[in-house]
């Protein structure tokens, strides 16, 4: 007791109804004694279970949180648990470039007959976290000096703009478009008419993806658009295709020529997690800090089109609405989890921030995740199967109890 | 605001004896939008009901929290005594405060606070139940079964018995299955063929039951009580309506020498053939692979031959729809095949057995066929290699079957019964034979089936060695089994004239591509999944899937047949209604909201996720969306979980009552 001042952690644990919920209920009438301090939150399936439930979990006090469900193989809706793994695979990198405690997030089979095992992981929980202490929420880490190189000055493109210009002409002219999407020199252009097109060139500059505007409804309304499309755009727009949002045959695309996208650069991730797991979380809060929680990092990013985002939903409210330290992290987290497996390494996010935080950190750190476990790099192939929402047999569990 | 009504039971001293039950009573009364707060010895007994009812009206209650025993427990009687008492069932929930508390702690002051505890978060949950009714679906009252062997015959004769039409359906040209092709059966020896060629006729006849032979599954769409399904009818190139069956055909088809199927190559057909004599239906099909008319517009002696015009060189695979309310799966089995490379790569075979090497080795089936009356040699028994009538048998059990290293881990069950049955009557056959059989273990459970070994043993003389066999090689006519009895402990070579080998037993073929159609589970060897070992022993995941026989597991004709009523059974009480009532606690999705990215339609286990239009009231398209399909939906909730707008939302689970559990932990 002394090593913990008495402390009694608070622990969250989710539970699938089928094994851990009735390994829990073994437990109970083997009368098999652990620590009073885990609350129970019986769900379907492990596949039901949210990041953003651990997320809440932790913001209402927890100081671990439990994810237990049916072993592999023994779903009882055959395939929820193997959906839940993959996610809390690319979910755990994402955590831990934030410098997140892994050790307070806990991943169990157990089934409806390891009572002796619920026991044990309780048991063993509930120690590593008095061991822990208390959780101390994202505010209360401290300050960082560290900062990241940032965005790499955009490449020139070596187009000819003339040429683009008359493409871009043409198409208005016999109306085979309805609006070119491009860059101009102070800001993105959306040419309506053939005269518009002379404000077009590759070099232009657009702190917003111009992909994000085929989500506009006041931009679809304009007629079959034409996009010219560097390499991040066009693969924002295979992303866009592999979630029917938009069909091909609906879009014209003008591509640049020139060589295809750049492996992602990670040096700046890789700089972030050579930082204690404390001062990255620092960090962090240095510069969630600073978020006002305008939103044009959704608004600028190619793939963030749903109709209405999570946080402005209120019924409930997973994410808290303030530019507050706890809203403020529950949001990015959710952002950059939302883009796992489909960031497109674009940079709108970090460009369009007013306050200048490189959110593209985040989505890289899920970005890397899925390159390393899976092999994918989001966007490479339309016809590719999604990396979230499917699942393999042999997806990696080591992390899983 | 929600009037809540908490009643904490005391279990006897199984709560209380931990749980201050009447503190917990007093400070949960103090929670907000509590009403009415009591506890009670045995809430579950009627007197404790009774109170539930009572308290329900004179408080004017409208959610009931119960902070008892696990909802596994109790949660469907207390959803009755809030129903009787008016309220929605489902606007009540449990606090689990006997398996999750009082058992498993043993201090009263911090089980005290757990509990009040878990019945805050239940308290907090219980305010955003939303009133669910039962989910109605239309039954089609019809069945469909997959599989003419003895369970899917089984099961189709018994639905059809019970009132309801039967499609049934079977890719050979005969129901029969593999147990038309047996000699006798174990443990009483009577001969397969007269016990199930009657079951085939009546099956074949009955008003009830439609048959599709030479046909298979296309395609299921649907769900419970509202299947599709798509049959293909291969070409049979005869038509099965004018054709009698007559047989002038395949007497004057000149191509003999085709291996038969039906007697796993121990004999030939026809290019026309029916597979066996007592075929059901009796109508020759024409095997377009070795039709010299088919292949290059030869021959054609069977259309000259047929009077009735029956022969039809044109014919092609046709579709048939079948709308059904139930499907019953009987694929049931086939062999590992023991001398090659297996093709899913998974499995290894046995060279050092020579089997298909030497025609003298044998698997169980085709030595069924060699002492079956109906089989190529007339029941005489002769070997294949030169027909001779072999002296000394060598019968080796648990070929591939409960071997690791071959990659079946698996007992295929019926091994040993059918080995000494096979022992049995090769020394009723050849009287001054030997029958030698190499085993690992007898597993002979089951009614009169240990008497039948020792039978085999005892009275026939067949020679038990436990051990296994290294190697089979062929010298000088005979082939040397070279083994070792374990029990003795020497080694042992026999010379043998015919080696009988009891091969795994594995799914048939392609029953996984099937299982898919019907999001049926299946495991790492394709046997497909129940929904429950013990307790759903017929159903599967998929509602209204049922399954029966050898497609689950290794088993024998008993079993098949009791599992083949069982599901049968299943069948008759899902038709015993007009319309099914399901558990609402089902997915749905805001389509206002829905971005239509379709995660949720991928992730979905259920195939209920399904893309759909919204249009205005006028028809005009407004947006796509995800929709659920309520038949469908088993409520897992994948589909919440990966809607990154939270579009998706599981009534019963939903975000909300989530919520509001964990911000109660605060």
């Amino acid at each position: 007791m002394s090593e913990t001042n008495g402390f009694e952690p608070k622990i969250v644990a989710y539970v699938c109804n089928w094994c851990t919920y009735l390994g829990a209920d073994l437990a109970g009438t083997n009368r098999l004694e652990y620590p009073p301090n885990v609350r129970l939150i019986r769900l379907p399936c492990t596949g039901r279970i949210d990041f953003n439930l651990i997320v809440k979990a932790f913001e209402m006090s927890a100081d671990a949180v439990l994810v237990s469900g049916c072993h592999p193989g023994d779903c009882h809706y055959t395939a929820g648990n193997y959906h839940a793994r993959r996610r809390w695979m690319l979910f755990r990198p994402l955590l831990e470039a934030l410098g997140f405690d892994l050790r307070r997030i806990h991943f169990t089979w157990i089934s409806a007959a390891e009572g002796r095992k619920f026991q044990q992981v309780i048991a063993e929980i509930t120690e590593s976290a008095r061991k822990l202490g208390p959780y101390r929420p994202y505010e209360a880490n401290g300050e960082s000096k560290w900062r990241p190189a940032g965005l790499p000055p955009p490449k020139r493109r070596s187009g000819d703009d003339a040429s683009l210009r008359t493409t871009a002409r043409e198409l208005l002219a016999e109306g085979k478009a309805g609006v070119v999407i491009g860059r101009g020199e102070r800001g993105p252009v959306l040419a309506r008419k053939p005269e518009d097109a002379d404000r077009l060139t590759w070099n232009g500059a657009s702190k917003i993806a111009l992909t994000a505007y085929l989500k506009r409804k006041e931009v679809r309304a304009l007629g079959k658009p034409a996009i010219v499309a560097g390499p991040a755009d066009l693969r924002a727009l295979n992303v866009l295709e592999q979630e029917s949002q938009i069909r091909r045959e609906d879009i014209h695309v003008i591509a640049a020529e020139g060589p295809g996208a750049a492996p992602p650069d990670f040096s700046d991730l890789d700089a972030l997690l050579q930082l204690e797991p404390g001062e990255r979380m620092a960090y962090w809060a240095g510069e969630f800090d600073r978020c006002v929680k305008c939103y044009a990092c959704r608004q600028a990013c190619p793939l963030c089109y749903c109709e209405r985002c999570i946080v402005d939903k209120n019924r409930p409210q997973a994410i808290d609405t303030s530019a507050h330290a706890r809203g403020n992290f529950a949001w990015h987290i959710t952002r950059a989890f939302h883009l796992a497996g489909r960031c497109v390494g674009c940079g709108a996010c970090t460009r369009a921030c007013p306050a200048g935080i490189d959110l593209r950190l985040l989505n890289q750190a899920a970005a890397r995740a899925a390159e390393r476990q899976f092999g994918y790099r989001a966007g490479a192939d339309p016809k590719a199967e999604p990396l979230v929402g499917v699942y393999s047999l042999t997806d990696k569990e080591e992390f899983i109890g | 605001m929600a009037r809540v009504g908490v009643f904490t039971c005391w279990c006897g001293e199984n709560i209380a004896r931990t749980v201050d039950v009447e503190r917990v009573t007093e400070d949960v009364s103090r929670l907000p939008g509590v009403r009415c707060s009591v506890h009670y010895k045995y809430m579950c007994s009627d007197p404790g009901q009774a109170l539930v009812r009572e308290r329900i009206a004179a408080d004017r209650l409208d959610r009931v929290v119960v902070a008892s025993c696990s909802p596994h427990m109790h949660l469907k009687t207390f959803r009755r005594a809030v129903a009787s008492a008016g309220l929605n069932p489902f606007l009540l929930e449990m606090a689990n405060v006997r398996e999750h508390c009082s058992w498993v702690h043993h201090n009263k002051e911090q089980a005290t606070r757990k509990a009040v505890d878990l019945i805050r978060m239940s308290v907090e949950r219980v305010k955003h139940n939303r009133p669910l009714d039962p989910i109605r679906v239309p039954v089609t009252r019809r069945a469909l079964v997959i599989g003419g062997g003895v369970a899917g015959i089984q099961a189709a004769l018994d639905i059809a018995d019970a009132g309801y039409e039967v499609a049934l359906v079977e890719r050979e040209p005969s129901i029969g299955g593999k147990m038309a092709g047996l000699s006798e059966t174990f443990p009483t020896l009577d001969c397969s063929q007269c016990i199930l060629t009657p079951r085939m006729v009546e099956a074949g006849q009955h008003p009830r039951i439609k048959l599709y032979t030479y046909s298979e599954v296309e395609e299921v769409t649907g769900y419970v009580g509202n299947f599709e399904v798509t049959i293909r009818q291969k070409a049979r190139y005869v038509d099965v309506e004018k054709c009698s069956g007559c047989g002038d055909c395949w007497n004057v088809c000149p191509l003999k020498k085709n291996p038969s199927e039906f007697d796993f190559g121990m004999g030939f057909r026809r290019s026309i053939y029916i597979p066996f004599p007592q075929a059901v239906p009796a109508r020759p099909v024409i095997d377009k692979k070795t039709c010299a008319k088919l292949i290059r517009n030869g021959c054609g002696l069977c259309e000259k031959k047929c009077t009735r015009g029956a022969i039809n060189f044109k014919d092609e695979d046709r579709l048939v729809k079948e709308e059904v309310g139930v499907v019953v799966v009987a694929t049931g089995y086939r062999l590992y095949s023991i001398g090659k490379q297996q093709e899913n790569g998974k499995l290894s075979g046995y060279g050092e057995y020579g089997y298909g090497q030497y025609k003298d080795v044998i698997d169980s089936l085709q030595f069924e066929r060699l002492v079956s009356a109906s089989g190529p040699t007339s029941g005489a028994l002769k070997r294949p290699s030169d027909g001779k009538e072999p002296k000394t048998v060598v019968f080796i059990s648990c070929v591939g079957s409960r071997d690791n290293a071959k990659g079946i881990p698996y007992c295929s069950k019926i091994c040993c019964m059918y080995t000494a049955k096979h022992a049995m009557l090769y020394r009723h056959k050849v009287h001054d034979g030997e029958a030698h059989v190499f085993y690992m273990d007898i597993r002979a459970g089951g009614k009169g089936y240990e008497e039948f070994v020792r039978r085999a043993i005892e009275q026939d003389g067949a020679h038990y060695h436990r051990g296994r066999v290294s190697k089979i090689t062929e010298e000088n006519g005979k082939l040397v089994v070279r083994g070792a009895d374990t029990l003795a402990g020497v080694p042992l070579t026999i010379e043998a004239d015919l080696v009988v080998l009891a091969a795994a037993m594995r799914p048939a073929a392609g029953v996984e591509t099937l299982a898919q159609k019907l999001n049926v589970g299946y495991d790492e060897f394709g046997w497909l999944l129940e929904s429950h070992p013990k307790l759903r022993p017929v159903e599967t995941n998929a509602a209204g899937v049922f399954i029966c026989g050898a497609c689950h597991a290794p088993k024998d004709i008993p079993e098949s047949v009791a599992q083949a009523s069982a599901a049968a059974g299943k069948v008759a009480v899902l038709f015993a209604n007009e319309e099914l009532s399901r558990d609402p606690e089902v997915a749905r999705i805001n389509e206002q909201t829905c971005a239509a990215c379709y995660a949720c339609r991928r992730a979905c286990p259920y195939h209920a996720i399904e893309a759909a239009e919204v249009r205005s009231p006028k028809g005009a398209f407004v947006k796509n969306t995800a929709r659920v399909n309520p038949g469908l939906c088993m409520g897992c909730g994948t589909c919440v979980a990966v809607c990154p707008s939270k579009s998706a939302d599981l009534d019963g689970f939903s975000e909300q009552q989530v919520y509001a559990m964990v911000e109660a932990l605060a």
